[in-house]
């Protein structure tokens, strides 16, 4: 059979292929499964995890799928028998350097490596070795733990701490089975570069970097809360955030225990977020927050009102303002935590209705 | 040059290793983000552990001269002294680098006199170095045979040079394509096809690079090269760049090798005296502790100031190399083979070997006689090197042909001609030609785990099955030999699978071998593994 230029085989069926795309991303965008430990999309692949391997005719040695760019012709076979041992071995190997008990393991986020030790059935039998990397147990900084136990090595927030946040305040540091992840001088993540955007708890694939406050709280594991897919309100951006909701927390009434970000790929913010959108979300059950209107009484006193009646003393006040002293006497001023849509809608508001272009918003600067 | 050099690793070693606050300081210095300068320098064992002042060798070679031995009195003498890996000094056990010098065939009444003061251990060594001149063979001046020629003296005429320059880059290639010169460095590789490969990119701007990170255990016949002929190498790295259109020559030299450095400096400037190298920049760099730098991806990113972790191939050095341009990167040994071949064409050297071409630097230790370096013709037999080394040393046993990663050979495998291919075939490999030699006397099961604690210290730990295997089969040997072995605890039952996974999916060489030395063993030795 001949193949088109862009056309390869991938267990045994023809498929066509995008420039530049590597085995991985088309074999995910045909429904074939490859698994895979150290990639993420948003980083350079680096192969270095050894999951993904995959046969590819004409090379002796096993292939990294995530590395590895589709070319014409080429013949690739993702399920055989030497596969299946690779990837059994490889696990099992994982497995001896890992803890095994899964209640242990994943009491923040959800852990890919017994995931995936489970599903392709690895021997858990070869005994195992005591940990021997190092971590920083007594980093002050508020959000993030580092459990070197965990670590794999896969360098994957490493690589996302200096290719998507770009500033690099955390290594791979030492080597061999010591390798690690550390700061400079092991110093304290707020002694760094660090912007405590969470990006490399968001792409560790064990828990190994995970957030301390629902685990100081002893909220209950990831795997055990409902997500629900929300905005975040810090700023315009409009990054979707997912709520991880304990339903029966606060008696019976619901908590959002932690604020995880959606896949990347998905939303317009690619799984990142920042210090605000991912860890500050204490407001959102603080007693301090307003929960209905409030407006001033005959002493100046704030009193719970309705939004009818809170939204018709606004009207009145802003129309006798522009009546008595004209439309420019008027000024608005929005949020830079309100969305794109809500600052449009607020200008509306002044030019449309009020006639004024006295309109701000406090990030417009 | 259009880059900017790295030099974040020198800078460490500047500061006097990675204490507190360097990282910092280098950071300031080259605009390298502060972790990724600590990175580097805790990759390193030189710069990470500088409070070290005293290294005692454990490889295989040292500790079966009584390495060990050495190692305690150091630490019962109160000397700030660390085990080390193999210090290219095998042939001189027990090996100990002070600083950065190796101070070779150390024994234990020396290190007790120094009284606890490491400055003290054989001041008369330093500088000068003559010290570590080991045993050559053929021990006189040859001129009618050899490749190298160790015992020969300098040449500085740069006659083979001058030839080369009047000659076109294909016609070079073609004399050494004609020599059948395969790379010295351990894989055997054709060096005609990497110089025509690099020579026909259409970037430009190419490099030259020499590797002289020896660090496989049981070798040192670099170390005796660059001591004794540094002419050949710079002559055969000048036509090297000449042929592949380079003008800048990259020599990464291990940490342990300051007297082979100065060496080397030395003999290029006896040739910019006179006139020779032209426009041809040479940049030396020091290693800084980690053996893993010898595999030729792993050097560049050393060379480029990062952690020594190899990068995945192909794209291979010739295509994307040293930031990113076309690299040819070749062993001392297969540089120093150059000058003669265009002097005296490509079938003088291809008969000069047996079974393959030319003749081979074969480095000899443990059970010998005379441990050495010794020009042979390629193909030679165990017996036939260690009659030039002076005959065994009690009953043969087991040999290693190609340092610690061609694992370990019985007695009866003694008339296989020591060459790549050859050797293949039994599953073993040529690679560094340091043999070493075992007698009857040496337990397996400890010889192996010598070999495995090597690998497990000088792993990148970049890929988990090199990171977590080699650290995997050592725990399991180490608990077979302490009879401390139990359900719970890693375990040789599961060797031949540890060893399938390291071969199948390790990324470079290291871990791909690294398990070659316990299942070799435990294939001709069963008996001391029961
Ligand atoms: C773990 C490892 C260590 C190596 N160490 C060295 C070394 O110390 N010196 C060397 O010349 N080649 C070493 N090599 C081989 C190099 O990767 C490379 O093949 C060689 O430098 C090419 O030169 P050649 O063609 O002259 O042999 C090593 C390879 C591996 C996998
Ligand atoms: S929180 Fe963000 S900036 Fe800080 S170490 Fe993690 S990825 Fe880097
Ligand atoms: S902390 Fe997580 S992401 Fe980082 S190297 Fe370890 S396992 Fe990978
Ligand atoms: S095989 Fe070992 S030395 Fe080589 S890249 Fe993998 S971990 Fe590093
Ligand atoms: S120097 Fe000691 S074994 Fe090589």
């Amino acid at each position: 059979m001949k193949l088109a230029r862009n056309q390869l085989t991938l267990n045994g069926k023809t498929v066509s292929f995008t420039d530049g795309e590597t085995i991985l991303t088309l074999a995910n965008r045909m429904g074939v499964h490859i698994p895979t430990l150290c990639h993420d999309p948003r980083l350079d692949p680096v192969g270095a995890c050894r999951m993904c391997l995959v046969e590819v005719t004409g090379f002796n040695r096993l292939v990294p799928a995530c590395t590895q760019k589709a070319t014409p012709g080429m013949e690739v076979i993702t399920e055989n028998a030497r596969i299946t041992r690779h990837r059994q071995t490889l696990l099992a190997l994982y497995m001896t350097d890992h803890p095994q008990d899964r209640n242990a393991v994943e009491k923040g986020a959800p852990n890919q490596l017994l995931d995936l030790a489970e599903q392709y059935q690895a021997p858990l039998n070869w005994g195992r070795m005591l940990p021997i990397r190092s971590a920083r147990d007594d980093d002050r900084n508020p959000y993030i733990l580092f459990n070197a136990d965990l670590c794999i090595s896969c360098a994957r927030c490493v690589r996302y701490c200096a290719e998507v946040e770009r500033v690099s305040a955390i290594t791979l540091a030492n080597r061999g089975a010591s390798t690690t992840v550390a700061t400079a001088d092991n110093a304290s993540l707020l002694d760094t570069s660090c912007e405590m955007c969470g990006g490399c708890i968001d792409v560790c694939p064990t828990g190994a970097m995970t957030e301390k406050m629902p685990l100081t709280r002893n909220h209950k594991p990831e795997r055990e809360l409902r997500k629900v897919r929300t905005t975040c309100n810090y700023c315009g951006v409009g990054c979707q955030i997912d709520l991880n909701v304990d339903d029966i927390a606060n008696d019976g009434r619901g908590m959002v225990v932690k604020i995880t970000s959606p896949p990347p790929g998905t939303t317009v913010n690619d799984g990142n977020l920042c210090v605000k959108g991912r860890f500050a979300y204490d407001f959102i059950h603080h007693p301090d927050r307003l929960t209905q209107p409030l407006v001033c009484n005959e002493n100046g006193e704030l009193q719970p009102t309705t939004w009818d009646d809170a939204l018709e003393k606004a009207v009145n006040g802003l129309q006798a303002v522009a009546k008595r002293y004209g439309a420019d006497a008027l000024g608005f001023v929005s949020s830079s935590r309100c969305t794109v849509e809500e600052n449009y809608l607020m200008q509306k508001l002044a030019r449309a209705v009020f006639h004024t272009n006295n309109v701000h918003q406090c990030a417009a600067t | 040059m259009n880059h900017i050099k790295s030099d974040v690793p020198e800078l460490i070693q500047q500061q006097g290793g990675l204490k507190p606050d360097v990282s910092k300081q280098v950071s300031r210095h080259t605009g390298v983000a502060e972790a990724d300068v600590y990175g580097v320098g805790s990759f390193f064992h030189l710069l990470s552990r500088s409070d070290k002042k005293l290294r005692v060798c454990t490889g295989l070679s040292c500790q079966m001269a009584g390495a060990d031995k050495v190692l305690q009195a150091a630490l019962d003498a109160g000397l700030p002294v660390e085990p080390c890996s193999c210090l290219a000094a095998c042939d001189q056990p027990t090996a100990v680098l002070r600083d950065r010098e190796v101070i070779p065939g150390v024994q234990v009444e020396e290190i007790k006199q120094t009284g606890g003061d490491w400055t003290k251990l054989k001041q008369e060594m330093s500088p000068g170095g003559k010290g570590w001149l080991g045993h050559i063979g053929p021990s006189v001046e040859n001129d009618g045979d050899l490749a190298i020629n160790l015992a020969g003296a300098p040449d500085w005429s740069g006659t083979a040079l001058r030839m080369a320059l009047t000659r076109s880059a294909n016609h070079i290639i073609a004399i050494i394509k004609s020599s059948e010169l395969q790379g010295r460095g351990g894989a055997g590789f054709p060096a005609h096809i990497k110089w025509q490969a690099v020579q026909s990119q259409s970037e430009p701007e190419r490099y030259v690079v020499l590797n002289a990170d020896e660090g496989e255990p049981g070798t040192f016949k670099d170390r005796e090269l660059l001591m004794r002929r540094p002419d050949r190498i710079v002559e055969g790295l000048a036509i090297a760049a000449h042929a592949v259109g380079a003008k800048d020559v990259f020599l990464y030299l291990r940490g342990e090798f300051a007297y082979p450095k100065k060496s080397i400096e030395l003999a290029i400037q006896q040739f910019r005296q006179r006139g020779l190298l032209a426009d041809l920049r040479f940049h030396s760099h020091s290693g800084q502790g980690a053996y893993i730098c010898g595999e030729e991806t792993a050097l560049l990113e050393a060379l480029e100031g990062k952690r020594g972790m190899p990068r995945l191939k192909p794209p291979f050095p010739v295509e994307v190399g040293l930031w990113g341009k076309p690299t040819l990167i070749h062993n001392v040994e297969t540089i120093a083979c150059v000058p003669e071949i265009i002097k005296r064409g490509g079938d003088w050297f291809k008969n000069l070997g047996r079974t393959a071409a030319g003749t081979k630097l074969y480095c000899i230790s443990g059970h010998v006689q005379k441990p050495g370096t010794y020009e042979l013709p390629l193909g030679i037999t165990l017996d036939e090197l260690v009659e030039s080394a002076g005959g065994y040393i009690g009953k043969l046993k087991a040999f290693c042909p190609g340092g610690a990663s061609s694992g370990f050979l019985p007695a009866d495998k003694r008339n296989i001609a020591l060459d790549f291919q050859a050797l293949a075939a039994v599953g073993s490999m040529l690679g560094s030609a340091g043999v070493i030699v075992l007698n009857d006397t040496v337990d397996m099961k400890w010889a192996v785990g010598q070999q495995l604690r090597f690998f497990e210290d000088e792993s990148c730990g970049q890929c988990a099955p090199c990171r977590i295997g080699t650290r995997y089969l050592r725990e399991a040997v180490n608990a077979e030999l302490n009879g401390s072995a139990t359900m719970h605890s890693p375990n040789l039952k599961f060797a031949e699978d540890v060893a399938w996974q390291m071969n199948e999916a390790s990324i470079c060489g290291l871990g791909q071998t690294a398990s070659l030395a316990l299942t070799s063993a435990m294939t001709y030795f069963p008996e001391d593994f029961q």
